[in-house]
């Protein structure tokens, strides 16, 4: 693993860290940082942290404090607070 | 690769308990903390003093750093606990056993621009190394600098 990939995974714990100490804005900060490398460095991120974070807004999203999280029709849909809607599938994968 | 001394420079600092040995501005000489805010030319470094924390914005240039690493840096982020309780504890115990050394170490670094020399680390107590960095090497957009700074000193 290189240091890109190392820096990504360090983001994503500093960032659910802030978000747990409502530091919201230091968790965005983080989880910009840790996209901004991942494109420079044509990575992408991994599935555990793209799920935890707001495509419109770039918050840390923690389900029930600051993310709501429904299931619907063999798919999860995230609220984000800020009103942002992302979707993923489940069930036969 | 994992976090070394000789990577450090590319890698993330966000995190990373941190004490500016040196600086222009001898107020901010001695600060103890963990880097939270990276920007191209700042480190913004959080103090936490008798349960009260603050944040300090010491510039790249003009200034050392001696950074602790340990085997699991990331793992201290968990517990925000034992986070604050070892950057209380690591530093301090650098003044004990390694400052004379870090001085002289950062004094040649600040003469010598290019000197491969400038990452002195000391293997102090259990799975702990501080490496101290001239913050000139730091210069860099925060998400660059694992392209642009390699692992050899020399540009
Ligand atoms: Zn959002």
């Amino acid at each position: 693993m290189d240091v890109a990939a190392e820096r990504i995974e360090r983001l994503h714990d500093l960032a659910r860290a802030a978000a747990a100490d409502d530091e919201h804005d230091r968790a965005r900060y983080y989880v910009r940082l840790a996209r901004r490398v991942a494109e420079r460095n044509r990575l992408t991120l991994p599935r555990t942290f793209r799920r935890f974070i707001c495509d419109r807004c770039d918050a840390y999203l923690r389900p029930g404090r600051n993310a709501r999280v429904r299931l619907q029709d063999g798919h999860v849909v995230i609220t984000c607070d800020c009103g942002a809607h992302t979707r993923y599938p489940y069930g036969d994968q | 690769m994992p976090l070394t001394p000789e990577t450090l420079p590319r890698h993330e600092l966000n995190g990373l308990p941190v004490r500016v040995v040196e600086s222009d501005d001898a107020s901010r000489e001695g600060l103890e903390g963990r880097v939270v805010i990276e920007t191209t030319n700042t480190l913004s470094v959080e103090v936490r003093e008798n349960g009260e924390s603050r944040v300090v914005m010491v510039p790249k240039s003009g200034s050392t750093f001696e950074f602790a690493i340990t085997d699991d840096a990331a793992d201290l982020e968990k517990g925000s606990g034992t986070a604050s309780k070892l950057a209380d504890t690591q530093p301090a115990a650098a003044d004990e056993s390694s400052a004379p050394a870090d001085r002289a170490g950062g004094d040649a670094a600040s003469c010598r621009g290019d000197d491969p020399s400038r990452d002195r680390h000391h293997a102090a107590g259990e799975g702990v190394a501080y490496v101290t960095v001239d913050g000139l090497r730091l210069l860099s957009r925060p998400a660059r600098r694992t392209e642009t700074n390699g692992d050899s000193p020399w540009q």
